[in-house]
């Protein structure tokens, strides 16, 4: 992890004093692994897809460093792609939870284990 | 002409996809006879003067950056199969015409997308279009086989296509090798047969063994050879009537085919190696499975082993290597179809009527039905090899030339002109008559089978009195005790070909001449003996391999 | 010829050396082979247009005689063809081709074509069977009108198309001029016994019986198709004229001496053969089908399975002549066979109560003496034995189908008594006894004659006289057990018991009938005798009426004019095939042959020393003797004493004193016997035997291997299906179905590949610095 960061501190200019990519990084990892957590322990379907939009936007935030730090615009190219497919999917999904909850009233994920082997 | 050809089949699928399913059967029939009259045209054009070189070719590049081709062209044999199969498709529809009432669409649409296939493999002269035929035969097969088959038809279906699918995979794997083996030598890749065949007979033996087991392993799976053959009476048991006369008729001889058209020319040295032990994989097949028939009681499982137990002599003859023998499993390849064909039709015929086909419930059907029972007979008889009967040509000369086939003759005598009928060759008279016991087992088995359902007191299954007879309403369980004109239509033209082929062969002799000869001529040279020297033998081959599958 | 010789001087130059131009002399006379006229193709293809006929006479529902008709006009006009083959033939042999079979080229080399055309051989040989083959199908065939004739419509062309179809491949057989046109016959003839024995296929027994004789026949089958290949290897031939001049040289050596010249091949050859002859004519060890083929309808039994087709191994061996002469273990091995087969069948005959049975047994035994005769050089014997058989057999078996047919389906000789005296019945009766004399050998009949020749020659060859002794044994065997039959069934007090079915079509209520006549309900027996004196003016009533009306109005039912005139044509002709035997120096058939390659032929003395077998040299020297006299001169009286004998001691035990059907005076010597008479009435047990140690053991293996082929086979291959699936699962479990475990191992699994990319990342950057 130290590598990591030195080679982050040691490349380029920074475009704003005192925040680093480091910070940013920081920003991302801390909500991915909020995401992360969330989506393991929490049962409501609802919560755990918020959940993975959270770790979606941290690797929003990722992606959009990097770019910025790399000064190359791929990067936030592909975060406007995620941010769209995420809407379509946020879309998506929530028909699918409200479909499910009909199905068993309930939005818990023990209720559907169908793929149980 | 080949490309039509393949075309009619898949043309005439398309129509019935698109039309109401009561039209299905209909258009079958008709898209079959078409393909036979194709077929009978492509006969006519054909010039048997050099029926060893490929003939009707057509060239269509498919994926030029590996050399892969469309490319096709028959010799006599090819030409032959697929005169066969031709000639069994229309009978495959009119054996189905009542006995399938639901679903038709897929059923007939399936049917045609097999013949095309089966045309396929026998006219591709591109190694992996070969290949593609050869495995395309197994998706129709399958949904046949699970849609349409009986009780324990799923999982014979599933046995069926991963058995056979699992033994081509090996095959492709040495025949890519050969492929490969090319494109590393000439700088580019290739797949057409002929080119492979002369690269391969290139390769030192110690190459050409492991590529011919692999061959080897997948076609026999398919042809089936003893011990991989469990596939077949399970497949046959569960498989609809016009199933089982494919799968007996063209599809085991894509395995002897398959033999003859890659194994026999590609890997010379190492054939001659292996031919004993296959041989005796072949006479354990013969022997085994006919005992094993003996004590069937279901009757189609009995042709299903007697099967087995047939394709046991077409192998042996192929591997006598010499004329006599291939000849003759040539033919063998073409009369089981005919006989065996038949017999699973008849006992279609039979299951339509009485829904079993158990010995125990069936007896004597002489008595009630005495049309097919003489059927029976005949096609048994041709089954059993009674000459003046096509069965009997085929299996006189794979023996023929399995005992021929033995150095020891020449070497024994102090020179090859002591006995001026022995040809050289692994094989010899011990293999012919360890064979030849298969003639009795033969008989032993089929007369059972004759005895206990044609013959002896009437017994039908219980209940079966019920169904109305005789009423001459042709729809399904309401047919008449006896067979109706449709199925004896569908039965003549079969005992024709047994006959026509028993009594007067000449003319397919004559044909598959040729195309024996280019291989056999292969082996001409391997000749070792000092007598044979100077009897002119070992010219022979100096003069030929340049017409070898041009 | 200009081809024939050539052959010959390949023959002699294969050979080598050891054949020297100075002792050209040749081993027999070679026929001299011409183009024969086209019409001989006509013999077998009438039998086989008749065959076609009768099939569509079965699918057009023909309810007359037709079939019958058809048959016989069609086996006459072919006898009549041969009758005038016979006339044109002089001494040669014809070649007359008619069209291609299996004809292909079997190597690179322009000559190696392998040729087995239809093309007809005809020579002495060949036109003296097809005489008599096609003599007797004709007169049988005018038998079978009337005796299947409760069996009009399909049944009815069935028996015709299959009876033309074996008269077709008996031609074929006969006539054939290669080996495998012979096969063809060969199978052809055991296809249509198979058809004919299981004609009454409702009926079990008939049905075992003809897959008995299929498989029987296909055993020697075997022995035989080894011995074509093997000729076809050795001389790469398998055409008679080629392979006649080819075999030559070998015959040569063997007479004068040089065995060690004759390579094993061409000694195992005959051997080879000779198992097909014995599978076909019904030799020891593979008789046991030819009595249970009694099964079919009676006129079956006298044309194929007694005077024709049991006789194609004789002709095997009589056509492949030289090849026997030319091995020296095949001759003395037929010998011992056919004295065996002889003797064994003779022992059981004595002890049958089936008359029929017994005419079986008594044809085994006879064919026992035409091996016999073949294997003793007297080609002439064996073939008179043949001609002179299948008259007097023919005659036999047809007037016991007279019995058969009259007294419905009765053949038991304990059941009937005086059959002759009854009204209608002396035809019958009077052909029953040519027949059996000629059977017994009584002196001055054909039978006396041709059995003689064959006796006398046994004596004469040097190491033949056991097989000679054996033979007159059997001779005496013969005359009793003949007699036996003739005096139980024709003569003596009148009584009978009807049979018990209508030729195999077993109707419950006669069955019914029977069975109380079984129990001996002496009521109906007197009413039986009854009505036999009223009934003999309905003997034209259909035969399915006398059934409705029971036993209590059986009556027999004696032959039609056409059974009666075939009865007395044969008879008559057994009579005076006596005179062929006058006819020439040494008999007509001896003539015959001499001009075929099945003439006798003489071994010099060196060859009899050398060989160690063998045969009749030219010096009378070396001939062997009768107990010190000429045997041809002492058997004239030998064997007529020999038969009267066995006669007598008929007539003594199975004539004198009897007054019934069921008991004779031989019953009281039973005891005396012991167990041997029990075990000859069983046939030796020699089917039980064979069921025991063959069949048994052989359907033990196969439900051995079936379990196999399912359990071991398959089961290989069915654990090549269950690995994956047991891997799957044992991997199951993970599948908790739960989303959350899903996404722990995602999680877990992104860790684990993040930890070793950062590890690769440190490790790489330690390396770079």
């Amino acid at each position: 992890m130290q590598d990591v960061l030195t080679l982050a501190q040691a490349g380029g200019t920074p475009p704003m004093a005192g925040v680093t990519l480091a910070h940013y990084l920081f920003v991302s990892a801390a909500m991915f692994a909020l995401g992360l957590v969330g989506f393991l322990v929490r049962r409501n379907l609802i919560v755990m897809f918020l959940c993975t939009e959270l770790m979606f936007q941290a690797s929003g935030i990722a992606l959009i460093a990097f770019a910025r730090y790399h000064m190359e615009m791929s990067g936030q190219t592909f975060v406007i792609f995620v941010l769209t497919v995420a809407a379509a999917e946020a879309a998506l999904a929530l028909a699918l939870v409200v479909l499910l909850f009909r199905r068993r009233d309930s939005l818990s994920t023990e209720a559907w284990q169908e793929m149980r082997g | 002409m080949l490309y039509l050809l393949m075309a009619v089949p898949l043309l005439f699928a398309a129509v019935i996809a698109t039309r109401p399913p009561e039209h299905a059967r209909w258009i079958a029939l008709v898209g079959s006879f078409v393909a036979l009259g194709v077929t009978l045209f492509a006969m006519l054009q054909f010039s048997y003067a050099f029926g060893g070189s490929t003939q009707l070719e057509a060239h269509t590049p498919w994926i030029p950056a590996l050399g892969v081709t469309l490319d096709v062209g028959v010799d006599s044999v090819s030409l032959l199969l697929i005169a066969l199969t031709a000639l069994l498709g229309p009978i495959c529809v009119l054996a189905s015409w009542t006995a399938i009432t639901w679903q038709q669409r897929t059923y007939y649409a399936w049917l045609l997308i097999l013949q095309t296939a089966m045309v396929g493999v026998f006219a591709a002269r591109d190694l992996i279009f070969f290949y593609v035929c050869f495995e395309f035969t197994l998706i129709p097969m399958y949904v046949l086989i699970s849609l349409f088959g009986s009780t324990n038809r799923k999982k014979a279906a599933t046995k069926f296509f991963l058995y056979t699918f699992t033994g081509s995979i090996v095959a492709l794997a040495g025949l890519i090798y050969v492929a490969w083996w090319h494109a590393r030598g000439a700088g580019e890749w290739t797949f057409a047969i002929a080119t492979l065949g002369e690269t391969a007979r290139q390769m030192p033996l110690s190459v050409q063994m492991p590529v011919m087991i692999a061959m080897l392993l997948g076609f026999a799976v398919k042809v089936p050879l003893f011990p991989v053959h469990t596939w077949l009476p399970l497949a046959h048991t569960e498989a609809p009537t016009a199933g089982s006369v494919i799968l007996a008729g063209v599809l085991l001889k894509l395995g002897t085919y398959g033999i003859y058209r890659f194994v026999l020319p590609f890997v010379p040295e190492a054939v001659a190696v292996a031919a004993p032990t296959i041989a005796v994989l072949s006479i354990i097949g013969i022997v085994y499975a006919g005992l094993i028939c003996w004590v069937q009681t279901d009757v189609k499982k009995l042709v299903a082993y007697s099967s087995v137990s047939h394709l046991g002599f077409c192998v042996i003859g192929l591997f006598a290597l010499n004329h006599v023998g291939i000849s003759g499993s040539v033919m063998y390849m073409i009369n089981h179809g005919l006989s065996t064909g038949a017999l699973f039709l008849l006992i279609g015929m039979a299951y339509e009527r009485y829904h079993t086909r158990s010995m125990k419930e069936l007896g004597g059907l002489a008595a009630k039905m005495p049309v097919w029972a003489t059927f029976m007979v005949f096609f048994a008889m041709a089954s059993v090899a009674l000459p003046g009967l096509n069965g009997f040509v085929s299996e006189f000369m794979c023996m023929m030339g399995v005992f021929q086939a033995d150095d020891a003759w020449a070497a024994a005598a102090g020179s090859a002109a002591q006995v001026p009928g022995s040809t050289p060759g692994p094989l010899g008279p011990w293999f012919a008559l360890a064979a030849g016991t298969g003639v009795i087992i033969g008989a032993m088995y089929v007369l059972y089978m004759v005895g206990k359902v044609c013959f002896g007191p009437l017994v039908e299954p219980a209940g079966h009195d019920q169904h109305a007879h005789g009423d001459g309403h042709e729809g399904d369980h309401h047919l008449p005790a006896d067979l109706t004109p449709r199925e004896i239509w569908t039965l003549l033209p079969l005992a024709a070909g047994c006959l026509v082929l028993g009594l007067y062969p000449s003319p397919v002799l004559d044909t598959i001449e040729p195309s024996v000869s280019n291989i056999v001529s292969l082996y001409d040279d391997r000749v070792e003996l000092p007598a044979m020297m100077p009897t002119g033998d070992t010219d022979a081959p100096a003069d030929r391999p340049a017409e070898v599958m041009p | 010829m200009l081809m024939h010789s050539a052959v010959q001087n390949a023959a002699e130059a294969v050979v080598g050396g050891a054949v020297s131009a100075a002792d050209a002399a040749r081993a027999f006379a070679l026929p001299e082979v011409t183009e024969g006229p086209w019409w001989v193709a006509l013999i077998p293809f009438l039998p086989l247009l008749g065959a076609a006929l009768c099939g569509l006479c079965a699918a057009f529902k023909v309810k007359s005689k037709l079939p019958a008709w058809i048959t016989v006009a069609l086996l006459a006009t072919s006898f009549a063809i041969t009758v005038a083959m016979f006339q044109q033939l002089s001494g040669g042999a014809s070649i007359s081709h008619a069209f291609r079979w299996i004809e292909f080229r079997w190597g690179p080399e322009a000559d190696q074509i392998f040729t087995a055309n239809f093309s007809f051989y005809a020579d002495n040989l060949s036109i003296l069977w097809m005489l008599f083959v096609t003599g007797l199908a004709t007169l049988i065939a005018l038998y079978a009108s009337e005796y299947m004739s409760h069996e009009v419509g399909t049944g009815y062309c069935r028996f015709f198309a299959a009876f033309c179809l074996f008269v077709f491949s008996m031609s074929c057989l006969v006539l054939g001029d290669n080996l495998i046109l012979l096969f063809l016959g060969w199978e052809g003839v055991g296809l249509c016994s198979y058809l004919l024995i299981g004609y009454y296929y409702k009926k079990p027994s008939a049905v075992a019986a003809a897959k008995k004789a299929f498989i029987m026949n296909r055993i020697g089958d075997l022995g035989l198709l080894m011995g074509i290949f093997l000729t076809f290897v050795h001389f790469g031939t398998v055409e008679y004229r080629e392979l006649f001049a080819l075999a030559e040289p070998y015959v040569l050596a063997l007479q004068q001496g040089r065995i060690g010249d004759i390579p094993a091949i061409v000694n195992l050859i005959p051997v080879l053969l000779a198992i097909g002859a014995f599978g076909k004519s019904a030799q020891f060890p593979l008789y046991v089908w030819l009595p249970d083929a009694m099964e079919g309808p009676t006129p079956v039994s006298a044309l194929i399975h007694a005077a024709t087709m049991v006789t194609a191994g004789v002709y095997l061996i009589a056509r492949t002549y030289p090849l026997f002469l030319a091995s020296d273990i095949a001759l003395p091995l037929v010998a011992w066979v056919g004295a065996i087969t002889a003797l064994l069948a003779a022992t059981i005959g004595m002890a049958q109560f089936d008359i029929k049975r017994i005419m079986a047994y008594s044809t085994v035994s006879q064919l026992g003496f035409m091996f016999c005769g073949l294997a003793v050089l007297t080609t002439a014997g064996g073939v008179f034995h043949v001609l002179t058989h299948a008259f007097f057999k023919a005659t036999l078996f047809l007037a016991c189908g007279a019995v058969m047919h009259g007294f419905a389906g009765q053949l038991d000789l304990r059941k009937l008594s005086g059959v002759m005296f009854m009204p209608g019945w002396l035809i019958v009766g009077l052909a029953m006894l040519v027949g059996c004399l000629n059977l017994a050998g009584f002196p001055f009949t054909a039978g006396y004659f041709s059995k003689d020749l064959i006796l006398a020659e046994a004596f004469i060859t040097p190491t033949m006289a056991p097989i000679g002794w054996i033979l007159l044994f059997t001779a005496g065997l013969t005359a009793y057990y003949t007699f036996r039959v003739f005096f139980r069934v024709f003569v003596g007090p009148k009584e009978f018991h009807p049979g018990d079915d209508a030729h195999g079509e077993a109707e419950t209520d006669v069955e019914e009938h029977s069975e109380q006549v079984e129990q001996g309900n002496p009521q109906a027996e007197a009413v039986g005798e009854k009505a036999h004196d009223v009934g003999d003016e309905a003997h034209g009533a259909d035969e399915a009426e006398d059934h409705e009306h029971g036993h209590g109005h059986f009556h027999p039912h004696p032959p039609g004019w056409a059974i009666n005139t075939v009865l007395a044509t044969l008879a008559l002709a057994s009579i005076l095939a006596a005179g062929l035997y006058f006819i020439g120096d040494k008999g007509w058939v001896d003539g015959m042959l001499q001009s075929s390659t099945a003439q006798q032929v003489y071994l010099t003395q060196e060859g009899t020393r050398a060989s160690g077998y063998a045969l009749v040299t030219a010096e009378p020297a070396a001939k062997g003797t009768f107990l010190g006299f000429d045997p041809h001169k002492a058997m004239y009286y030998v064997s007529a004493v020999v038969g009267l004998i066995g006669i007598g001691v008929a007539f003594v035990l199975h004539y004198l004193g009897r007054t019934e059907a069921a008991t004779s005076r031989a019953d009281k010597l039973l005891p005396a016997m012991g167990p041997i008479a029990t075990w000859a009435q069983d046939k030796w047990r020699v089917d039980e035997l064979y069921d025991m140690v063959i069949v048994k053991p052989l359907r033990v293996i196969s439900h051995i291997f079936h379990v196999i082929d399912k359990l071991i086979v398959d089961g290989l291959v069915n654990l090549f299906g269950v690995l994956p699936r047991m891997i799957g699962s044992a991997l199951r479990p993970v599948q908790s179905g739960q989303l959350q475990g899903y996404a722990v191992g995602m999680a877990v699994g992104l860790a684990f590949v993040l930890l070793v990319v950062v590890l690769m990342a440190v490790a790489g950057a330690g390396v770079a610095s």
